[in-house]
């Protein structure tokens, strides 16, 4: 019960962070973007699966990307929460206004149950894998990331492993989409596939066991 | 057996730590003074549980409230809801609104409540610091350089806050660079270098010690024993002996004694002479 109340903790200040700093504008400008898309061509699946990556990334820059919100977290394990209720509770403060934002695109260019399940699932994995990238490296990081996700997120591996005389570059690209959050995989939990969201689930609990491993880190490790 | 609110015995690390020992009662304000780098941060971090020692116990009789020297809040909560962040981890519902009332009169941040932390001056945030830190009802307090770098009033204003948390039965293990404040709060300061405990003892005793101040007209190619050399003339601490004695030391040196004052040694002198003496 106490930890549930720590995860609140984290997750309640999202509410201030939407209204007050420029993601709330970042999430309405990225939907803006998708819809457009979506109604010049981009399938409805694409657009939650964008919406849910995309939305969770920028989520995880806003809730710990900035210097002093990662300075801020030795204060915070100063009282009685843990490093894994501090990491999931900024998770859960990453994946909620994506998987809103993937809701609401998927209502705004044609609502399908599966397309819109896909980008919750998809918000979920790529929370836990922006959220260790901020730690570690802020929201320099994050950028990376989206760029990544937004360009060649859908693109599957053998696109890059068919070339002829894959170069390492080329193999490193292909693994990196085979094993991370690679949006092209997540297209399959819309026809229902289990081993998909097996894996989204996968890298979300991995995404949070990492980051909380970076905010002990971050506070000193707490003595037993 | 005595009650005590925080102990440690024979911490050694993380580095520079080395067999540091203390024994902090409740409603006692213990002063760490040292230079930059002698631990001061590290053994208030060690004492809140945020560090593990490498080898030594600690203990507390209760939750530890840490206030950092350079305290960072998540910028974009005011004032109010950086406390209600804290609370949620203590209390819920009416009970976390009553911490985040008592914790804003603490360190007198009411009228600044819905003031954004990122818009706080240093002097805000160190009450922010203060504030959180005894969110709870926490019984030790370990505060670093919370009431250093303040201009007199507002370090006035904050030593008579943390003086009123300790009449209640607070401890405070207080690391700060002014000394003033510690003058003014401290019932026993410890003297760290390099990790190491090098002096210790009660204020009162500590300012108690007196200095004999002796003008000359030329200062003397080599000071009697026991005296060293200042720009006005000699000055020795009057440890155990008279000043008739003292100056009759000089005498027997053939100094031409012009003036001399006793003088009690301010806090920075005892600290400069720990510092000195432990070389």
């Amino acid at each position: 019960m106490h930890f549930l109340r720590c995860v609140f903790a984290e997750w309640a200040l999202v509410r201030p962070r939407l209204v007050r700093t420029r993601f709330g504008l970042c999430l309405l400008l990225l939907g803006v973007a998708l819809v457009w898309l979506g109604h010049h061509g981009a399938d409805p699946l694409a657009v939650a699966l964008h919406a849910g990556a995309l939305g969770s990334v920028v989520g995880a820059a806003f809730a710990i990307g900035s210097a002093a919100d990662r300075a801020a977290l030795v204060i915070a394990l100063g009282h009685p929460t843990t490093p894994l209720a501090v990491a999931t509770g900024r998770w859960l403060a990453a994946v909620l206004p994506a998987a809103g934002l993937a809701v609401a695109c998927s209502l705004a260019v044609g609502w399908q149950t599966p397309s819109a399940v896909a980008g919750l699932v998809a918000a979920s994995a790529v929370a836990g894998c922006a959220l260790t990238a901020v730690l570690l490296a802020g929201s320099g990081a994050a950028l990376a990331l989206f760029i990544c996700m937004a360009l060649a997120g859908a693109v599957p591996p053998e696109a890059f492993v068919s070339i002829a005389d894959p170069g390492a570059v080329r193999v490193a690209v292909a693994s990196a989409l085979e094993l991370g959050p690679a949006l092209w995989r997540y297209r399959e939990v819309a026809t229902g596939s289990a081993g998909a969201v097996l894996h989204a689930a996968a890298w979300a609990a991995l995404g949070i066991v990492l980051a909380s491993g970076l905010v002990r880190r971050r506070g000193g490790a707490r003595a037993p | 057996m005595t009650d005590y609110a925080l102990t440690l015995h024979e911490v050694c690390g993380p580095q520079p730590l080395d067999a540091v020992s203390l024994a902090l009662l409740p409603g006692e304000i213990i002063g760490i003074i040292g230079p930059a780098g002698a631990g001061k941060t590290t053994l208030l971090k060690v004492a809140a549980g945020l560090v593990r020692p490498g080898r030594g116990t600690v203990w507390r009789s209760g939750a530890a409230g840490y206030a950092p020297e350079a305290p960072v809040f998540p910028p974009a909560l005011t004032v109010r809801e950086v406390l209600g962040y804290y609370a949620r981890f203590h209390a819920i519902g009416a009970m976390r609104r009553v911490l985040v009332h008592d914790a804003l009169e603490i360190a007198g941040l009411a009228p600044i409540a819905n003031a954004r932390a990122a818009a706080l001056g240093r002097v805000d945030l160190q009450r922010l610091a203060l504030a959180q830190a005894s969110l709870g009802g926490r019984q030790v307090l370990l505060l670093d350089e919370t009431l250093s770098g303040l201009d007199p009033l507002a370090r006035r204003d904050l030593c008579t806050r943390v003086a009123h948390l300790v009449a209640t039965g607070v401890a405070v293990l207080l690391a700060a660079r002014d000394l003033s404040a510690l003058e003014r709060l401290a019932s026993r300061v410890l003297v760290l270098r390099a990790g190491r405990v090098v002096r210790a003892g009660s204020v009162a005793a500590l300012l108690a010690e007196r200095v004999l101040e002796v003008f000359l007209d030329h200062p003397p190619p080599e000071p009697p024993p026991g005296f060293r050399v200042t720009a006005a003339g000699l000055e020795a601490p009057l440890a155990g002996r008279t000043p008739e004695a003292a100056l009759a030391l000089c005498r027997a040196h053939r100094l031409a004694v012009r003036a001399s004052r006793v003088r009690v040694k301010s806090l920075e002198e005892i600290v400069l002479d720990a510092h000195d003496a432990s070389r």
